[in-house]
């Protein structure tokens, strides 16, 4: 009760200071990709044409600011990007969240299925039910407010490793999942793509999945993005697999590889917004286990103690205002 | 007309009071809410000082080698502040910590790399041969120094050794191409271009952003990350609770150990038809 109110005070008080351990002084933004700042750095800073649209940088050093400047058909490019994001009513939005703070990419661990389960006596099972009602309203919210992808971790490639019965259910969860879902992602204009070693998957589950995302290639509302045994260090590996063919194939040339060519061979390239914005870990845990790993350079972190069954609106919406207070604090 | 004149001056009177009383209401609200985070912060320093002086017995008693290697992230206007990294890298020594490294985007820790180790006593610059040498004793800390070109440029770098040994083999053998692109040999590569930190256990990031500004992506699978505010308000309790709070966490590393409930078995086949 006194955490929902505090929370929904804070939303009126933009000059509120907070505790030490949640400080807002604003450093991260929503990204701009890094091709696009390769004329003017190396360095891979967090940036975006709005922060250049306020001209303000409190606690970046001179030499970032340079990396800000970004050419004048690329603003607009970025302008078009977020007058392009689906046209919002401000009342459709809860009270104190902006929407032109919104993130344009979020992340999520749903951790805490099993634990949830175990604390309610249910099977296992169960949890990991509960879980996928979670994901479906997640999803909702995400199309309510604006958020253009929504990138799930759903099986790392370490999940592998535990017992074949718990692996063959949540395969056999993701398929009916999948299943279930396509006729509304084509209904409501969403975009279905899944990273990961799919070759990996039952055969039944990897066509579903091309078939899928083949389907809904051209839906352009919101983009869903699962993760399916998936990590970090597998992206990069791939990308580097990927990159070293076309060396061979003579489409680049070996000196041209640098760390934006890898970037744009990593397999979060399937969305116009591979850098998440915020990531969000369920269960109270404190790290990323593995994922996306290059593209959470410059994330904002958010640790939350619900587990994912139990993730709803309140705590997406706790969530999105720690990501817009520190937003907020860095256009003012 | 005076009737109606005289209601519109008395709707205007109301609004004007409504108007008062609403602002008066809002200063209040914001008086509550900022006493009630003022409060909070009283009581994490309180909290923090406690620590600090070993009233709260709690967080004494922690087993310090569980924390085989720090990681501690700077913004990099903060790193500025030497004397207040030095001042953090006693207080790591005082606790026994061994190893830790030392991270920030631009690089201006490596370039004060000489002042720091210097006002240090019993600090050697990190070397591969520190993560198992058993003789370093309870004071002595490595110190390892890294920036933004030991992240994504390092695996830049080490990608491209990759690929050269790739085009070596031409067209002639699949499988060991196949063998190259491993993470295995990715984390050899890296080290074969000087990256050669370990996985830190825990990272501590020190900043107004609560994120890694770009630590190397390869070494923080499953590295705790607990963000400790501005470098401008460390606290020594607040640093003896994070480290704490680490010795008492229990990573499954995404595999089990628990048997998959029988149920789940039956679940499993009501759900594929069976």
């Amino acid at each position: 009760m006194v955490k929902t109110l505090t929370m929904v005070f804070s939303l009126r008080f933009s000059s509120l200071s907070l505790p030490p351990h949640s400080t807002i002084t604003l450093y991260t933004v929503p990204h701009v990709p890094n091709h696009r700042l390769r004329s003017t750095s190396n360095l891979s800073p967090p940036s975006s044409t709005l922060l250049i649209k306020h001209s303000l940088c409190p606690c970046a050093a001179p030499k970032q600011q340079q990396h800000l400047l970004v050419p004048e058909e690329e603003e607009e490019e970025e302008l078009k990007c977020i007058n392009e994001a689906p046209s919002l009513e401000n009342d459709s939005l809860p009270p104190g969240i902006r929407r032109e703070c919104m993130p344009r990419h979020v992340a999520v661990i749903m951790d805490g299925n099993r634990r949830w389960a175990r604390l309610r006596d249910l099977p296992v099972g169960s949890g990991y039910e509960a879980g996928v009602k979670s994901l479906k309203t997640l999803i909702e919210l995400c199309c309510k407010w604006g958020i253009r992808v929504l990138t799930v971790f759903a099986f790392s490639t370490d999940n592998w490793f535990r017992p074949n019965v718990e692996v063959e259910f949540l395969m056999s969860l993701f398929e009916g999942g999948v299943k279930d879902e396509m006729g509304s992602s084509l209904r409501e204009n969403i975009r279905i793509s899944v990273i990961g070693d799919i070759s990996k998957l039952p055969k039944s589950l990897e066509e579903l999945i091309i078939n899928v995302e083949e389907s809904t290639k051209n839906n352009s509302q919101f983009q869903l993005i699962v993760a399916v045994s998936y990590s970090g260090r597998y992206d990069l590996v791939q990308a580097c697999q990927r990159i070293a063919m076309k060396v061979k194939d003579g489409i680049i040339e070996l000196n041209d590889v640098n760390e934006s060519l890898i970037e744009q061979e990593l397999e979060t390239n399937c969305t116009d917004f591979p850098y998440p914005d915020l990531l969000i870990r369920t269960s109270g845990e404190l790290r990323i286990s593995n994922f996306m790993l290059w593209q959470l350079a410059y994330t904002e972190l958010f640790f939350t103690q619900s587990l994912w069954p139990d993730f709803g609106e309140a705590d997406f919406l706790e969530a999105l205002q720690s990501f817009q207070q520190r937003w907020r604090r860095y256009g003012e | 007309m005076d009737f109606r004149d005289g209601m519109h001056k008395v709707y205007s009177f109301i609004a004007q009071i409504g108007n008062l009383g609403l602002h008066v209401l809002w200063y209040f609200l914001h008086f509550i809410v900022s006493l009630w985070y003022f409060a909070l912060g009283i009581v994490c320093a309180l909290e923090s000082y406690l620590i600090s002086i070993g009233i709260l017995k709690r967080y004494e008693g922690f087993d310090i080698n569980k924390l085989r290697y720090l990681a501690v992230v700077v913004e990099s206007e903060e790193a500025y502040q030497i004397p207040k990294i030095i001042e953090l890298l006693q207080w790591l020594v005082a606790l026994g910590v061994k190893r830790v490294c030392l991270y920030d985007t631009e690089g201006i820790l490596k370039k004060s790399k000489d002042s720091i180790l210097v006002k240090l006593n019993n600090a050697t610059v990190f070397e591969e041969a520190d993560q198992s040498n058993p003789l370093l004793d309870h004071k002595h800390i490595s110190v390892e120094f890294a920036s933004f070109s030991d992240g994504k440029e390092a695996v830049a770098k080490a990608a491209n050794l990759l690929f050269r040994k790739y085009l070596k083999l031409g067209d002639s053998d699949k499988i060991q191409e196949e063998k190259i692109f491993t993470e295995a040999r990715m984390t050899e590569a890296l080290t074969a271009v000087g990256c050669r930190g370990p996985e830190p256990d825990l990272l501590l990031v020190y900043g107004p952003a609560r994120c890694h500004l770009g630590f190397p992506a390869w070494r923080i699978r499953y590295t705790e990350i607990i963000h400790m505010g501005s470098l401008n308000s460390i606290k020594y309790g607040s640093l003896i609770k994070a480290i704490y709070r680490f010795t008492m966490v229990q990573q499954n590393y995404g595999k089990c150990s628990l048997p998959f409930d029988s149920d789940c078995s039956r679940l499993l086949s009501i759900i594929s038809g069976n």
